[in-house]
Protein backbone atom coordinates (compact mmCIF):
# COMPACT_ATOMS: atom_id res chain seq x y z
CA UNK A 1 0.00 0.00 0.00
CA UNK A 2 1.13 3.50 -1.01
CA UNK A 3 2.41 5.66 1.92
CA UNK A 4 0.50 8.30 0.48
CA UNK A 5 -2.82 6.37 0.28
CA UNK A 6 -6.02 8.37 2.41
CA UNK A 7 -7.06 7.45 5.96
CA UNK A 8 -9.14 4.62 6.05
CA UNK A 9 -13.20 5.32 5.88
CA UNK A 10 -14.35 5.25 9.60
CA UNK A 11 -17.95 5.88 8.68
CA UNK A 12 -20.02 2.60 8.67
CA UNK A 13 -22.40 2.13 4.96
CA UNK A 14 -25.96 1.71 6.09
CA UNK A 15 -27.09 -0.32 3.13
CA UNK A 16 -25.75 -3.68 1.70
CA UNK A 17 -27.79 -4.45 -2.09
CA UNK A 18 -27.29 -7.96 -2.58
CA UNK A 19 -27.32 -8.75 -6.09
CA UNK A 20 -28.13 -12.61 -5.36
CA UNK A 21 -28.18 -13.61 -9.42
CA UNK A 22 -28.41 -11.66 -13.00
CA UNK A 23 -30.85 -14.23 -13.52
CA UNK A 24 -34.79 -13.46 -14.20
CA UNK A 25 -37.56 -14.10 -16.03
CA UNK A 26 -38.10 -10.94 -17.25
CA UNK A 27 -36.12 -8.70 -19.45
CA UNK A 28 -37.10 -4.91 -18.94
CA UNK A 29 -35.70 -2.73 -21.68
CA UNK A 30 -34.29 -0.40 -18.36
CA UNK A 31 -32.69 -3.07 -16.28
CA UNK A 32 -30.35 -1.81 -14.07
CA UNK A 33 -27.50 -4.44 -14.47
CA UNK A 34 -24.84 -4.01 -16.33
CA UNK A 35 -24.80 -5.62 -20.01
CA UNK A 36 -22.36 -7.80 -19.64
CA UNK A 37 -24.41 -10.42 -17.23
CA UNK A 38 -22.68 -12.61 -14.70
CA UNK A 39 -24.13 -16.11 -15.80
CA UNK A 40 -25.70 -18.68 -12.68
CA UNK A 41 -21.66 -20.65 -12.67
CA UNK A 42 -19.66 -17.67 -11.30
CA UNK A 43 -23.00 -16.86 -8.69
CA UNK A 44 -21.28 -16.75 -5.03
CA UNK A 45 -22.39 -19.61 -3.15
CA UNK A 46 -25.00 -19.76 -0.06
CA UNK A 47 -21.90 -20.39 2.30
CA UNK A 48 -20.13 -17.51 0.80
CA UNK A 49 -23.17 -14.82 0.94
CA UNK A 50 -23.69 -15.79 4.84
CA UNK A 51 -20.27 -14.90 5.37
CA UNK A 52 -21.00 -11.45 3.58
CA UNK A 53 -24.03 -10.97 5.61
CA UNK A 54 -21.71 -11.14 8.75
CA UNK A 55 -19.52 -9.01 7.64
CA UNK A 56 -21.86 -6.79 6.48
CA UNK A 57 -23.47 -6.30 9.98
CA UNK A 58 -20.23 -6.24 11.70
CA UNK A 59 -19.51 -3.47 9.68
CA UNK A 60 -22.38 -1.92 10.64
CA UNK A 61 -24.89 -2.50 7.70
CA UNK A 62 -28.55 -1.71 9.00
CA UNK A 63 -30.40 -2.94 5.80
CA UNK A 64 -30.09 -5.85 3.45
CA UNK A 65 -31.76 -5.39 -0.27
CA UNK A 66 -32.12 -8.90 -1.73
CA UNK A 67 -31.85 -7.90 -5.64
CA UNK A 68 -30.86 -9.20 -8.75
CA UNK A 69 -31.91 -10.05 -11.27
CA UNK A 70 -34.42 -11.28 -10.08
CA UNK A 71 -33.96 -12.87 -6.44
CA UNK A 72 -36.31 -14.98 -5.82
CA UNK A 73 -34.59 -17.69 -8.28
CA UNK A 74 -31.98 -18.61 -5.71
CA UNK A 75 -33.45 -21.84 -3.62
CA UNK A 76 -31.72 -20.14 -0.34
CA UNK A 77 -33.15 -17.04 -0.46
CA UNK A 78 -35.12 -18.91 2.96
CA UNK A 79 -31.65 -18.96 4.41
CA UNK A 80 -30.21 -15.99 3.44
CA UNK A 81 -33.73 -14.14 5.06
CA UNK A 82 -33.25 -16.42 8.13
CA UNK A 83 -29.78 -15.30 8.85
CA UNK A 84 -30.26 -11.48 8.05
CA UNK A 85 -32.78 -11.56 10.59
CA UNK A 86 -30.28 -13.33 13.53
CA UNK A 87 -27.48 -10.67 12.74
CA UNK A 88 -30.77 -8.01 13.25
CA UNK A 89 -30.30 -6.67 9.35
CA UNK A 90 -34.04 -5.18 7.97
CA UNK A 91 -34.47 -7.34 5.03
CA UNK A 92 -35.94 -5.97 1.91
CA UNK A 93 -36.92 -8.58 -0.99
CA UNK A 94 -37.22 -6.74 -4.57
CA UNK A 95 -38.34 -8.54 -6.92
CA UNK A 96 -40.53 -9.03 -10.08
CA UNK A 97 -42.86 -11.21 -8.63
CA UNK A 98 -44.09 -13.36 -11.42
CA UNK A 99 -42.95 -16.81 -10.22
CA UNK A 100 -43.70 -16.62 -6.84
CA UNK A 101 -45.80 -19.19 -4.90
CA UNK A 102 -47.68 -18.22 -1.74
CA UNK A 103 -46.20 -21.13 0.17
CA UNK A 104 -42.80 -19.64 -1.05
CA UNK A 105 -43.86 -16.18 0.27
CA UNK A 106 -45.12 -17.31 3.32
CA UNK A 107 -41.59 -19.59 3.71
CA UNK A 108 -39.79 -16.38 3.39
CA UNK A 109 -41.90 -14.39 6.20
CA UNK A 110 -41.14 -17.15 7.84
CA UNK A 111 -38.14 -16.55 7.84
CA UNK A 112 -37.74 -12.96 9.12
CA UNK A 113 -38.45 -11.13 6.08
CA UNK A 114 -39.37 -7.48 6.76
CA UNK A 115 -40.53 -5.93 3.37
CA UNK A 116 -41.49 -6.55 0.01
CA UNK A 117 -41.11 -4.38 -2.71
CA UNK A 118 -42.45 -5.21 -6.12
CA UNK A 119 -41.96 -3.69 -9.77
CA UNK A 120 -44.97 -3.01 -11.89
CA UNK A 121 -43.85 -2.44 -15.48
CA UNK A 122 -46.86 -1.29 -16.26
CA UNK A 123 -50.75 -0.78 -15.15
CA UNK A 124 -52.32 -2.09 -18.60
CA UNK A 125 -51.69 -5.65 -19.21
CA UNK A 126 -50.52 -5.75 -22.55
CA UNK A 127 -47.83 -2.82 -21.63
CA UNK A 128 -46.61 -4.81 -18.87
CA UNK A 129 -45.97 -8.05 -20.90
CA UNK A 130 -44.44 -5.50 -23.62
CA UNK A 131 -42.22 -3.84 -21.41
CA UNK A 132 -41.27 -6.97 -19.01
CA UNK A 133 -41.27 -9.30 -22.00
CA UNK A 134 -43.02 -11.73 -20.28
CA UNK A 135 -46.63 -13.04 -20.89
CA UNK A 136 -49.71 -12.78 -18.16
CA UNK A 137 -47.49 -10.79 -16.14
CA UNK A 138 -49.91 -8.40 -14.21
CA UNK A 139 -51.82 -10.73 -13.28
CA UNK A 140 -49.39 -12.33 -11.10
CA UNK A 141 -47.62 -9.62 -9.85
CA UNK A 142 -51.52 -8.24 -8.28
CA UNK A 143 -51.97 -11.90 -7.11
CA UNK A 144 -48.25 -11.68 -5.71
CA UNK A 145 -49.37 -8.64 -4.18
CA UNK A 146 -52.43 -9.59 -2.67
CA UNK A 147 -50.42 -12.68 -1.15
CA UNK A 148 -47.78 -10.01 0.41
CA UNK A 149 -50.67 -7.98 2.31
CA UNK A 150 -52.12 -11.33 3.40
CA UNK A 151 -49.38 -12.31 5.36
CA UNK A 152 -48.98 -9.14 6.88
CA UNK A 153 -46.07 -8.04 5.29
CA UNK A 154 -45.51 -4.32 4.40
CA UNK A 155 -45.76 -3.76 0.69
CA UNK A 156 -43.91 -1.47 -1.60
CA UNK A 157 -44.88 -1.06 -5.36
CA UNK A 158 -42.43 0.17 -7.73
CA UNK A 159 -43.24 1.61 -10.84
CA UNK A 160 -40.50 2.73 -13.24
CA UNK A 161 -41.95 5.01 -15.66
CA UNK A 162 -41.05 6.46 -19.45
CA UNK A 163 -43.15 7.71 -22.46
CA UNK A 164 -44.60 4.26 -22.54
CA UNK A 165 -46.85 3.82 -19.43
CA UNK A 166 -46.17 7.65 -17.85
CA UNK A 167 -49.61 8.88 -19.08
CA UNK A 168 -51.38 5.81 -16.77
CA UNK A 169 -49.09 7.28 -14.11
CA UNK A 170 -52.57 8.24 -12.43
CA UNK A 171 -54.07 4.23 -12.27
CA UNK A 172 -50.37 3.26 -10.73
CA UNK A 173 -51.46 4.94 -8.01
CA UNK A 174 -54.81 3.83 -7.84
CA UNK A 175 -53.64 -0.08 -8.14
CA UNK A 176 -51.22 1.19 -5.04
CA UNK A 177 -54.27 1.77 -2.73
CA UNK A 178 -56.31 -1.00 -3.94
CA UNK A 179 -53.42 -3.65 -3.26
CA UNK A 180 -53.08 -1.26 0.32
CA UNK A 181 -49.68 -0.98 -0.15
CA UNK A 182 -47.74 1.19 2.08
CA UNK A 183 -45.29 2.66 -0.26
CA UNK A 184 -45.45 3.46 -4.05
CA UNK A 185 -42.07 4.66 -5.98
CA UNK A 186 -42.71 6.57 -8.89
CA UNK A 187 -39.11 6.45 -10.08
CA UNK A 188 -37.87 8.10 -13.77
CA UNK A 189 -36.01 6.05 -15.59
CA UNK A 190 -32.36 6.44 -14.52
CA UNK A 191 -29.95 5.74 -17.67
CA UNK A 192 -27.28 3.38 -16.87
CA UNK A 193 -26.62 0.03 -18.47
CA UNK A 194 -29.40 -1.55 -20.60
CA UNK A 195 -31.67 1.77 -19.99
CA UNK A 196 -28.87 3.50 -21.65
CA UNK A 197 -29.01 1.29 -24.81
CA UNK A 198 -32.74 1.90 -24.74
CA UNK A 199 -32.84 5.72 -23.76
CA UNK A 200 -34.30 6.83 -27.36
CA UNK A 201 -36.96 4.28 -26.36
CA UNK A 202 -37.94 5.48 -23.18
CA UNK A 203 -36.94 9.36 -22.79
CA UNK A 204 -40.58 10.95 -22.10
CA UNK A 205 -40.77 14.39 -23.52
CA UNK A 206 -40.86 17.74 -20.70
CA UNK A 207 -44.59 17.95 -20.97
CA UNK A 208 -44.77 14.10 -19.46
CA UNK A 209 -42.42 14.84 -16.79
CA UNK A 210 -44.32 17.73 -15.68
CA UNK A 211 -48.04 16.13 -15.37
CA UNK A 212 -46.33 13.20 -13.48
CA UNK A 213 -44.73 15.84 -11.19
CA UNK A 214 -48.44 16.95 -10.83
CA UNK A 215 -50.18 13.87 -10.41
CA UNK A 216 -47.76 12.77 -7.70
CA UNK A 217 -48.37 15.97 -5.90
CA UNK A 218 -52.02 15.82 -6.04
CA UNK A 219 -51.92 11.98 -5.12
CA UNK A 220 -49.25 13.42 -2.13
CA UNK A 221 -51.97 15.37 -1.12
CA UNK A 222 -54.83 13.46 -1.48
CA UNK A 223 -53.45 9.95 -0.12
CA UNK A 224 -50.94 11.12 1.64
CA UNK A 225 -51.94 9.46 5.15
CA UNK A 226 -52.20 6.09 3.66
CA UNK A 227 -49.55 5.80 0.74
CA UNK A 228 -45.91 7.14 1.07
CA UNK A 229 -45.18 8.15 -2.05
CA UNK A 230 -41.33 8.58 -3.27
CA UNK A 231 -40.56 10.12 -6.80
CA UNK A 232 -37.39 10.31 -8.77
CA UNK A 233 -37.35 12.38 -11.58
CA UNK A 234 -35.35 12.26 -14.86
CA UNK A 235 -31.53 13.39 -14.63
CA UNK A 236 -31.71 14.96 -18.34
CA UNK A 237 -34.56 17.26 -17.15
CA UNK A 238 -33.03 17.99 -13.65
CA UNK A 239 -31.90 21.24 -12.17
CA UNK A 240 -29.67 19.67 -10.00
CA UNK A 241 -28.38 16.29 -9.79
CA UNK A 242 -29.22 13.36 -7.40
CA UNK A 243 -26.83 12.91 -4.40
CA UNK A 244 -26.76 9.21 -5.96
CA UNK A 245 -26.67 6.87 -3.75
CA UNK A 246 -25.91 9.48 -0.93
CA UNK A 247 -22.73 9.90 -2.25
CA UNK A 248 -20.19 7.46 -3.53
CA UNK A 249 -18.74 4.88 -1.26
CA UNK A 250 -20.77 6.95 2.00
CA UNK A 251 -23.77 4.49 2.31
CA UNK A 252 -23.92 1.54 -0.04
CA UNK A 253 -22.22 -1.77 -0.60
CA UNK A 254 -23.34 -3.37 -3.67
CA UNK A 255 -22.48 -6.96 -4.11
CA UNK A 256 -22.51 -8.51 -7.52
CA UNK A 257 -23.77 -12.48 -7.88
CA UNK A 258 -20.27 -12.98 -8.45
CA UNK A 259 -18.77 -11.54 -5.64
CA UNK A 260 -17.64 -7.86 -6.88
CA UNK A 261 -18.28 -5.11 -4.61
CA UNK A 262 -19.13 -1.74 -5.74
CA UNK A 263 -19.92 1.68 -4.36
CA UNK A 264 -22.90 1.76 -6.91
CA UNK A 265 -23.95 -0.48 -9.51
CA UNK A 266 -22.71 1.60 -12.63
CA UNK A 267 -19.23 2.12 -11.01
CA UNK A 268 -17.91 -1.00 -13.50
CA UNK A 269 -18.25 1.58 -16.63
CA UNK A 270 -15.77 3.50 -15.03
CA UNK A 271 -12.45 3.01 -16.44
CA UNK A 272 -9.29 2.60 -14.33
CA UNK A 273 -11.27 1.24 -11.14
CA UNK A 274 -10.40 -1.94 -9.75
CA UNK A 275 -13.54 -3.85 -8.13
CA UNK A 276 -12.18 -6.16 -5.06
CA UNK A 277 -14.04 -9.20 -4.83
CA UNK A 278 -15.74 -10.68 -1.12
CA UNK A 279 -13.83 -14.03 -2.05
CA UNK A 280 -10.48 -12.52 -2.12
CA UNK A 281 -10.75 -9.64 0.59
CA UNK A 282 -12.76 -9.03 3.66
CA UNK A 283 -15.82 -6.33 3.42
CA UNK A 284 -14.52 -4.08 5.83
CA UNK A 285 -10.97 -3.88 4.09
CA UNK A 286 -12.95 -3.16 0.89
CA UNK A 287 -15.20 -0.38 2.47
CA UNK A 288 -12.70 1.40 4.55
CA UNK A 289 -9.79 1.49 2.39
CA UNK A 290 -9.97 -0.06 -1.23
CA UNK A 291 -9.31 2.57 -3.61
CA UNK A 292 -11.98 1.88 -5.72
CA UNK A 293 -14.16 2.95 -2.78
CA UNK A 294 -11.67 5.82 -1.67
CA UNK A 295 -11.87 7.08 -5.09
CA UNK A 296 -14.04 9.90 -4.84
CA UNK A 297 -14.93 10.25 -1.15
CA UNK A 298 -14.32 13.61 -0.09
CA UNK A 299 -14.39 16.77 -1.76
CA UNK A 300 -10.43 16.77 -2.69
CA UNK A 301 -11.15 15.37 -6.65
CA UNK A 302 -13.89 17.45 -7.48
CA UNK A 303 -13.27 20.32 -10.20
CA UNK A 304 -14.87 23.31 -10.95
CA UNK A 305 -17.83 24.48 -10.70
CA UNK A 306 -18.10 21.61 -7.77
CA UNK A 307 -15.20 22.45 -5.97
CA UNK A 308 -16.34 25.75 -4.87
CA UNK A 309 -19.83 24.86 -4.51
CA UNK A 310 -22.12 25.15 -1.20
CA UNK A 311 -24.23 22.24 -2.99
CA UNK A 312 -21.14 19.85 -2.87
CA UNK A 313 -22.38 18.74 0.79
CA UNK A 314 -25.65 18.08 -0.83
CA UNK A 315 -25.16 16.48 -3.90
CA UNK A 316 -21.17 15.66 -4.00
CA UNK A 317 -21.49 16.38 -7.71
CA UNK A 318 -23.82 14.36 -8.60
CA UNK A 319 -23.18 10.73 -10.44
CA UNK A 320 -19.37 9.31 -11.46
CA UNK A 321 -20.80 7.22 -13.78
CA UNK A 322 -22.98 9.62 -15.36
CA UNK A 323 -19.97 12.16 -16.29
CA UNK A 324 -18.57 9.48 -17.28
CA UNK A 325 -20.67 7.83 -19.55
CA UNK A 326 -21.76 11.57 -20.93
CA UNK A 327 -18.49 13.46 -21.03
CA UNK A 328 -15.84 10.59 -20.63
CA UNK A 329 -14.88 12.07 -17.62
CA UNK A 330 -15.57 11.00 -14.05
CA UNK A 331 -14.44 13.99 -11.85
CA UNK A 332 -16.69 16.41 -14.11
CA UNK A 333 -19.71 17.67 -12.83
CA UNK A 334 -22.69 15.39 -13.50
CA UNK A 335 -24.46 17.08 -16.35
CA UNK A 336 -27.83 16.85 -15.23
CA UNK A 337 -26.82 19.91 -13.23
CA UNK A 338 -27.64 23.12 -14.68
CA UNK A 339 -24.12 24.63 -13.66
CA UNK A 340 -22.68 22.02 -16.10
CA UNK A 341 -21.41 23.38 -19.23
CA UNK A 342 -23.14 20.35 -20.89
CA UNK A 343 -26.40 20.65 -19.22
CA UNK A 344 -28.21 22.40 -22.51
CA UNK A 345 -26.88 19.86 -24.76
CA UNK A 346 -28.13 16.89 -22.53
CA UNK A 347 -31.36 18.37 -22.21
CA UNK A 348 -31.54 18.69 -26.45
CA UNK A 349 -30.56 15.68 -26.39
CA UNK A 350 -33.23 14.58 -24.24
CA UNK A 351 -35.68 16.97 -25.92
CA UNK A 352 -34.86 15.31 -29.36
CA UNK A 353 -34.92 11.67 -28.47
CA UNK A 354 -38.74 12.13 -27.07
CA UNK A 355 -40.03 14.22 -29.92
CA UNK A 356 -38.74 11.56 -32.05
CA UNK A 357 -40.49 8.37 -32.79
CA UNK A 358 -39.58 5.33 -30.17
CA UNK A 359 -37.22 2.89 -31.48
CA UNK A 360 -38.00 -0.94 -30.52
CA UNK A 361 -36.60 -2.27 -27.11
CA UNK A 362 -33.63 -3.89 -26.36
CA UNK A 363 -34.43 -6.11 -24.00
CA UNK A 364 -32.28 -7.52 -21.21
CA UNK A 365 -30.90 -10.58 -22.16
CA UNK A 366 -28.14 -12.96 -20.32
CA UNK A 367 -26.05 -13.57 -23.73
CA UNK A 368 -23.95 -10.55 -24.79
CA UNK A 369 -25.49 -7.74 -26.88
CA UNK A 370 -23.43 -6.84 -30.41
CA UNK A 371 -22.13 -3.80 -30.33
CA UNK B 1 -52.10 16.83 16.20
CA UNK B 2 -54.17 15.77 18.96
CA UNK B 3 -55.16 12.54 20.83
CA UNK B 4 -58.31 11.41 22.31
CA UNK B 5 -57.67 9.06 25.64
CA UNK B 6 -59.34 6.04 23.28
CA UNK B 7 -57.06 6.54 20.10
CA UNK B 8 -54.63 3.63 19.88
CA UNK B 9 -50.97 3.94 18.69
CA UNK B 10 -49.35 1.57 17.29
CA UNK B 11 -45.97 1.25 15.51
CA UNK B 12 -46.30 1.68 11.67
CA UNK B 13 -46.29 -1.42 9.60
CA UNK B 14 -42.33 -2.64 8.90
CA UNK B 15 -41.04 -0.31 11.70
CA UNK B 16 -38.60 -1.86 13.92
CA UNK B 17 -36.44 -0.43 16.74
CA UNK B 18 -33.04 -1.85 17.95
CA UNK B 19 -29.75 -0.48 19.04
CA UNK B 20 -26.84 -0.58 17.06
CA UNK B 21 -23.78 -1.77 18.97
CA UNK B 22 -21.49 0.23 15.77
CA UNK B 23 -23.02 3.44 16.11
CA UNK B 24 -23.54 2.68 19.81
CA UNK B 25 -27.28 4.00 19.58
CA UNK B 26 -30.90 3.05 18.47
CA UNK B 27 -31.82 3.06 15.09
CA UNK B 28 -35.40 2.98 13.64
CA UNK B 29 -35.85 0.72 10.53
CA UNK B 30 -38.82 1.35 7.93
CA UNK B 31 -38.68 0.32 4.06
CA UNK B 32 -35.89 2.34 2.51
CA UNK B 33 -35.52 4.46 5.52
CA UNK B 34 -33.21 4.76 8.36
CA UNK B 35 -33.69 7.13 11.54
CA UNK B 36 -32.16 8.04 14.53
CA UNK B 37 -34.05 8.57 17.21
CA UNK B 38 -33.57 10.54 20.35
CA UNK B 39 -34.19 8.24 23.75
CA UNK B 40 -37.24 9.56 24.70
CA UNK B 41 -38.39 8.18 21.26
CA UNK B 42 -37.00 5.44 21.74
CA UNK B 43 -38.71 4.85 25.28
CA UNK B 44 -41.93 5.52 23.40
CA UNK B 45 -41.49 3.78 20.25
CA UNK B 46 -40.78 0.73 22.86
CA UNK B 47 -44.29 0.85 23.76
CA UNK B 48 -45.90 0.56 20.63
CA UNK B 49 -45.41 -3.32 19.43
CA UNK B 50 -48.79 -3.79 19.89
CA UNK B 51 -51.89 -1.01 19.58
CA UNK B 52 -51.69 0.95 23.09
CA UNK B 53 -54.57 3.82 24.06
CA UNK B 54 -53.40 7.55 24.46
CA UNK B 55 -55.06 7.12 27.66
CA UNK B 56 -53.69 4.28 29.04
CA UNK B 57 -49.58 5.27 27.78
CA UNK B 58 -50.14 9.04 29.65
CA UNK B 59 -51.19 6.71 32.85
CA UNK B 60 -48.50 4.32 32.52
CA UNK B 61 -45.45 6.63 32.07
CA UNK B 62 -47.25 9.41 34.63
CA UNK B 63 -47.07 6.55 37.17
CA UNK B 64 -43.19 5.72 36.22
CA UNK B 65 -42.08 8.53 36.21
CA UNK B 66 -44.24 10.39 39.00
CA UNK B 67 -45.08 13.13 37.35
CA UNK B 68 -48.47 14.79 36.65
CA UNK B 69 -50.59 13.17 33.86
CA UNK B 70 -51.09 16.46 32.24
CA UNK B 71 -47.93 17.56 31.86
CA UNK B 72 -46.81 14.27 30.69
CA UNK B 73 -49.84 14.13 28.12
CA UNK B 74 -48.25 17.34 26.77
CA UNK B 75 -45.44 16.27 26.07
CA UNK B 76 -46.29 12.63 24.64
CA UNK B 77 -48.41 14.78 22.52
CA UNK B 78 -46.31 16.64 20.81
CA UNK B 79 -43.40 13.54 20.56
CA UNK B 80 -46.64 11.34 18.93
CA UNK B 81 -47.75 14.35 16.59
CA UNK B 82 -43.97 14.03 15.26
CA UNK B 83 -43.75 10.12 14.74
CA UNK B 84 -47.15 10.15 13.47
CA UNK B 85 -45.96 12.58 10.66
CA UNK B 86 -43.02 11.04 9.85
CA UNK B 87 -45.34 7.94 9.40
CA UNK B 88 -43.40 5.88 12.08
CA UNK B 89 -46.78 5.47 14.32
CA UNK B 90 -50.32 4.57 12.78
CA UNK B 91 -53.05 6.20 14.59
CA UNK B 92 -56.60 3.44 15.14
CA UNK B 93 -59.28 6.04 15.57
CA UNK B 94 -62.75 4.88 16.38
CA UNK B 95 -64.71 5.73 13.70
CA UNK B 96 -66.92 8.85 14.77
S1 LIG C 1 -35.52 -4.58 -14.05
FE1 LIG C 1 -36.76 -6.18 -15.04
S2 LIG C 1 -35.23 -7.45 -16.07
FE2 LIG C 1 -34.07 -6.21 -14.60
S3 LIG C 1 -33.99 -7.49 -12.80
FE3 LIG C 1 -35.80 -6.19 -12.55
S4 LIG C 1 -37.50 -7.41 -13.38
FE4 LIG C 1 -35.60 -8.36 -14.09
S1 LIG D 1 -22.02 22.41 -9.44
FE1 LIG D 1 -21.57 20.40 -8.62
S2 LIG D 1 -21.92 20.59 -6.41
FE2 LIG D 1 -22.88 22.40 -7.37
S3 LIG D 1 -25.02 21.77 -7.67
FE3 LIG D 1 -23.92 21.27 -9.58
S4 LIG D 1 -23.28 19.11 -9.30
FE4 LIG D 1 -23.85 19.91 -7.27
Amino acid sequence: MSALAPAPWREPPIGLLAELTHRCPLGCPYCSNPLELVARERELSTAQWLRVLEEAAELGVLQLHLSGGEPTLRSDLEEIVARARALELYSNLITAGVGVSERRLEALARAGLDHVQLSVQDVDPEGCDRIGGFTGSLARKIAFARAVRRLGLPLTVNAVVHRHNLDRLERFVELALELDADRLEVAHVQYYGWALLNRAALMPTRAQLDRSVEIVKRARERYGDRLLIDFVVPDYYATHPKPCTSGWGRAVIVVAPDGRALPCHAAHTIPGLVFANVKDAPLRWIWQESPAFQRFRGFDWMKEPCRSCPRREIDFGGCRCQAMQLLGDPEATDPACALSPHHARITALAEAEAAAAPPPFRYRRLEPVPA
Amino acid sequence: MSFAPDDRLVLARGVRVRFDPVRNCHVLLAPERVLFPCPTSVEILGRLGEPRSFGALVAELAAEFDAPAEEIGRDLEALLSDLVAQRVVRVERRAA
